[in-house]
């Protein structure tokens, strides 16, 4: 059995998000027995063999500013299961990034986890001491930066910086770590000999190659990509997106992918987070969330991605700002901007309420008990359309 | 469709309630600096002993009004003792600190009129003037500026001749303003010229080449302007190392005798052998007084180019 | 390292060195307070006797293209002419002589210096904030604000007046005879001690300085970010990814330094008579030797223009963005 992707032959039309994404079939989560078998390194000794991968419950990450504490992260949860790849989607500034930092704790000074706990096998990272919480770094949660330019070390040959954690944190002796490291340089694609290069000899694309190369040297059971692919253009940003899928098939990887670019997690992963203003505003699997939004804010979202396939000649924007996160708005964050906002919205915080299809929303349209139907918002009239509908294109039953 | 009569608007006016409000938020984001305030006033300070030293100690002593024996430790009637023909040391410090805050206001102002009009100059025009300043002012950085300094001042002084005196600045003085300034401009003019560049770069200047401003005109109204900060933060900067300089080269024995500087004084400790003999207080008065104004500068310095030109907040 | 690189620092470094060369002559001899000059002063010199010192000298011939070509080609030959003071000496022996006990002593402060505040200002910098961090830098900024013998001086009242740990003045005991090396190592560095620490200080202060708003600077970088990320300790990111990067600077500054320092020197000798370039300089300033000035200038130029040259090359060396 193939741990983590697709398999072929799975019944579902693909559907169209985006000018060429498809989003294929949605693949069973991994047993967690399979995948960590195939790890090479014991597991953690704290670690509970049947807890899954990660969980993430009510995290809050907050900034100390002099004007003001700024609630970057303000109750998220979320799972990740082994051989999953969950994305991270929303709007800049909505938290993403602090989210997948606070898992391993590196964030700025002035910036800490106030609440919550972040339980990887079972140990809770979120309590631990700086010098215990150093342990579970790169040799469980691994990150790829985005921008490999400036977050590889501009001195040093790229091959040293990946056998550089494996010397360190595992503790293998330099010779075998180099040949390590070329290894890992030619699973990602690139030649042996480009192992002695200096960063700024790279291409862009090279360069994030080498990143993941250098991300995957000590073995971890978790990647996150931050935006891996935004700063290279789309054909660069094809091949990596492809690298990382065949790396989940061969090595069995969890990913956490953090982007704006909704095309990205459509391609790429299996569940979709969608934040906003440091909440949760819906999660779950891609092609449900995609094909079906049910919170407004993915609804506009969705709307916004430009489609060659559909007649909407109007693109959906958003109206207004994403809010000020030192004195974010009472009740749901999103209620300034809602089209369906109603009069509890500006009062209460909504409750995540999860669906019958593996769906969380956290929206008063989808109140706990409540039917879970979708309430699609209304969109931006268009001359002479035929199916003004919802994103994604044709199928007749998404019509009003 | 009628036109709406428009109020004439006070351009002058609005201007100046512009200057002032940036005036006060400079005042407020400098007043939060505290190093800066320290330096300052103690600037304050020295330059009020500057300005009348009479007023503090009286006239300057000399050898015919020395009031005391030779080196004689401090006592209640010489709070600092005495130097090697009998002046007070306090006299002979407070209107040292006359003679050292005038040469380095002086020497400051020759080096930055040169390094600001040879940068943005250089700068502005490119091309090959800039090409040809720019090997110029290399080649004034890379000489041993100390030592030219010390050479050039009696090759100036043989041309000017010893009694010749400007402004009632003997030429001894006059030579090291000059010197100074010749050696130091060059890294002040590196500075401004690559702040103009990134200056010219902007479109607004563009746009008044287009209108059809003059080059003189251009320079004078908009990159001017905006170099401005960095000239007064560089000046200030400036003041540290001439007083630096001024220093050094009297202690060399470039200075003039009847008009001390704190270098001047420290000379003429050395040669009196006063730090054989331990008499400390011959020397810890001017050098303190010495390192406390260039370190003062250097605060006000620092300060003025955080305020001035705040680099981008670091991550 | 890029053979084009290197020609073309070695061609500029060539060119500013003749520029020097051409300065020095026009200081020297153009000017009106130019050797010739110098005779008139003394009464007792004859007109004979002048017009066979200038004929000695070369003077007599006009100035360009004759004495300029004269002066180049000498120059360029190793012969600096004689000194004034010294009664015709060569300057290249006069100041042949100096030359060791200044680079002993400056060559042993830099040593000291580089590693001392190159250290201090990377601790400071990095851990940012706190008390040692404020003291540290505020020791630094007054120690930059003193001239070298500003901290000579007290340090003689001290130590060598006032303790009498030290001497006061000169490099080794005037008159004194050596039963064996080890008494002649031990009269040096007692005399060494004093001038070395005036030095050594004056220039920690700007090393530390340097260092410390370099690894600030640094210290922002996202290959940090990296670095943390992978649970590397805090001192192996300091000492493998910040120091490195944080030193590019740095280390030019340093070079450039190091170019300067010969002629900056001079105060400390001044302050405790030791016998180098520094108080030759002054005795030659005090006698009008513009011979031995020329050459002095002339070492403390070419000094200067290595010391860049080195510093570029160096910095090829550690930074490899730059070579191609």
């Amino acid at each position: 059995m193939t741990v983590g992707r697709r398999d072929s032959g799975a019944p579902g039309d693909p559907v169209t998000v985006g000018p060429r994404v498809t989003v294929g079939p949605l693949a069973p989560p991994a047993s967690p027995g399979a995948g960590r078998r195939r790890r090479q390194w014991p597991l953690p000794k704290q670690a509970d063999p049947d807890a899954p991968l990660l969980v993430v419950e009510n995290l809050r990450t907050y900034f100390t500013l002099s004007s003001g504490t700024v609630r970057a992260v303000d109750g998220v949860s979320f799972e990740l299961h082994d051989g999953e790849a969950l994305g991270i989607a929303g709007e800049s500034g909505c938290g993403k990034t602090t989210t997948a930092l606070s898992l391993l704790r590196l964030l700025p000074a002035n910036a800490k986890i106030v609440g919550g706990s972040v339980r990887l096998y079972g140990i809770d990272l979120a309590t631990k001491s700086e010098n215990a919480l150093r342990r579970y770094r790169w040799r469980e949660i691994s990150v790829i930066f985005q921008g490999a330019m400036n977050a590889l070390n501009p001195v040093r040959r790229v091959g040293d910086q990946i056998a550089e954690p494996i010397v360190e944190r595992l503790g293998l002796p330099r010779p075998e770590a180099n040949r390590r490291a070329v290894e890992l340089l030619e699973l990602v694609g690139i030649a042996r000999d480009r192992a002695a290069a200096y960063p700024h000899q790279l291409s862009g694309g090279m360069r994030q190659r080498a990143m993941i190369a250098m991300a995957l040297a000590c073995d971890p059971a978790i990647v996150i990509g931050d935006e891996p692919t935004t700063a290279l253009d789309v054909m660069v940003q094809a091949q990596i997106l492809e690298l990382l899928e065949r790396l989940r098939e061969q090595l069995g990887l969890s990913l956490i992918l953090i982007t704006h670019d909704l095309s990205v997690i459509a391609e790429t992963c299996d569940r979709v987070l969608v934040m906003y203003a440091g909440r949760v505003a819906e999660e779950g699997p891609v092609r449900t969330v995609f094909r079906e939004p049910r919170h407004p804010y993915t609804q506009m979202l969705l709307a916004a991605i430009p489609n060659l396939d559909s007649d909407r000649r109007l693109l959906g924007t958003i109206p207004g700002a994403p809010p000020d996160l030192r004195t974010p708005p009472p009740g749901c964050r999103f209620h300034p901007r809602c089209p369906l906002v109603m009069d509890v919205c500006r009062e209460v915080v909504p409750d995540e309420v999860r669906h019958a299809d593996g769906v969380r929303v956290a929206c008063h349209l989808y109140p706990p008990g409540g039917d879970g139907a979708r309430r699609p918002i209304p969109l931006p009239e268009v001359a002479g359309a035929d199916a003004p509908g919802a994103p994604p294109a044709p199928p007749a039953e998404l019509a009003r | 469709m009628s036109v709406v009569p428009v109020a004439p608007v006070d351009v002058r006016g609005a201007r100046w309630r512009l200057r002032l409000r940036n005036a006060r938020q400079f005042a407020r984001r400098y007043a939060s600096r505290r190093d800066g305030v320290v330096g300052a006033a103690i600037l304050v300070f020295f330059a009020l002993l500057a300005l009348a030293p009479q007023l503090f100690v009286g006239a300057l002593q000399t050898v015919t009004t020395a009031t005391g024996g030779p080196l004689e430790p401090p006592s209640g009637a010489h709070l600092l003792g005495t130097d090697e023909i009998g002046r007070d040391i306090l006299n002979l410090t407070v209107h040292g600190a006359r003679v050292s805050m005038v040469i380095g206001l002086m020497a400051t102002l020759i080096t930055i009129l040169l390094g600001a009009v040879i940068g943005i100059v250089s700068g502005f025009l490119g091309g090959r003037s800039d090409q040809i300043l720019m090997r110029l002012t290399d080649f004034f950085l890379v000489l041993p500026t100390f030592v030219l300094a010390i050479v050039l001042a009696p090759i100036i002084l043989d041309i000017v001749g010893t009694d010749a005196e400007l402004f009632g600045i003997r030429a001894t003085l006059l030579v090291i303003i000059v010197v100074i300034g010749i050696t130091s401009w060059a890294s002040t003019a590196r500075i401004i010229r690559s702040q103009t560049l990134s200056v010219k770069e902007r479109m607004f200047v563009d746009r008044a080449r287009v209108i059809g401003g003059s080059r003189a005109h251009i320079m004078r109204r908009h990159i001017l302007p905006n170099v401005v900060n960095l000239i007064v933060a560089n000046t200030v900067l400036t003041f540290a190392g001439a007083i630096f300089t001024e220093t050094t080269l009297s202690f060399i024995g470039l200075g003039d005798p009847f008009a001390p500087s704190w270098g001047q004084l420290l000379n003429a400790a050395q040669q009196s052998g006063a730090p054989g003999l331990g008499a400390w207080w011959y020397i810890v008065p001017p050098a303190v007084c010495v390192v406390v104004v260039i370190l003062a500068f250097t605060l006000v310095g620092n300060a003025l180019d955080d305020v001035l030109n705040p680099k981008s907040a670091t991550r | 390292m890029n053979a084009r690189y290197l020609a073309r620092q070695s061609a500029q470094a060539i060119f500013t060195i003749l520029m020097i060369v051409l300065l020095n002559f026009l200081l020297f001899r153009m000017m009106p307070g130019s050797p010739d000059r110098v005779n008139p002063r003394n009464p007792n010199v004859t007109v004979e006797q002048r017009d066979a010192a200038r004929a000695r000298w070369g003077l007599d011939k006009p100035l360009i293209p004759d004495q300029l070509v004269a002066f180049v080609g000498s120059t360029l030959q190793g012969d600096l002419g004689y000194s004034i003071k010294f009664q015709g000496q060569p300057v290249t022996e006069v100041i042949g002589d100096r030359f060791g006990p200044t680079i002993l002593l400056i060559g042993l402060a830099e040593l000291i210096a580089i590693i001392l505040g190159l250290a201090l200002g990377a601790w400071t910098g990095w851990r940012r904030g706190g008390l040692a961090d404020r003291i540290g830098n505020g020791l630094s900024l007054i120690l930059y604000s003193m001239p070298y013998f500003v901290i000579g001086m007290p340090l003689i009242i001290i130590f060598a007046a006032g303790l009498g740990w030290f001497p006061t003045s000169g490099m080794l005991t005037a008159g004194a005879s050596y039963a064996g090396p080890v008494e002649f190592l031990t009269d040096l560095v007692s005399h060494l001690a004093l001038p070395l620490a005036t030095i050594s200080l004056g220039l920690i202060g700007g090393y530390s300085i340097l260092m410390r708003s370099s690894i600030t600077e640094t210290r922002a970088e996202d290959y940090i970010a990296t670095a943390r990320a992978k649970g590397l300790t805090d001192g192996r990111i300091l000492r493998s990814h910040a120091f490195p990067n944080a030193l590019l600077p740095a280390v030019t500054l340093i070079a450039i330094n190091l170019g300067y320092v010969v002629g900056g020197a001079i105060t400390a000798e001044i302050v405790f008579n030791w016998p180098g370039l520094g108080t030759l300089t002054v005795d030659a300033l005090d006698s009008r030797d513009y011979p031995v000035l020329q050459g002095i200038f002339l070492l403390l130029g070419v000094s200067v223009v290595l010391a860049n040259f080195v510093a570029d090359i160096v910095y090829g060396y550690l930074d490899p963005r730059v070579r191609q």
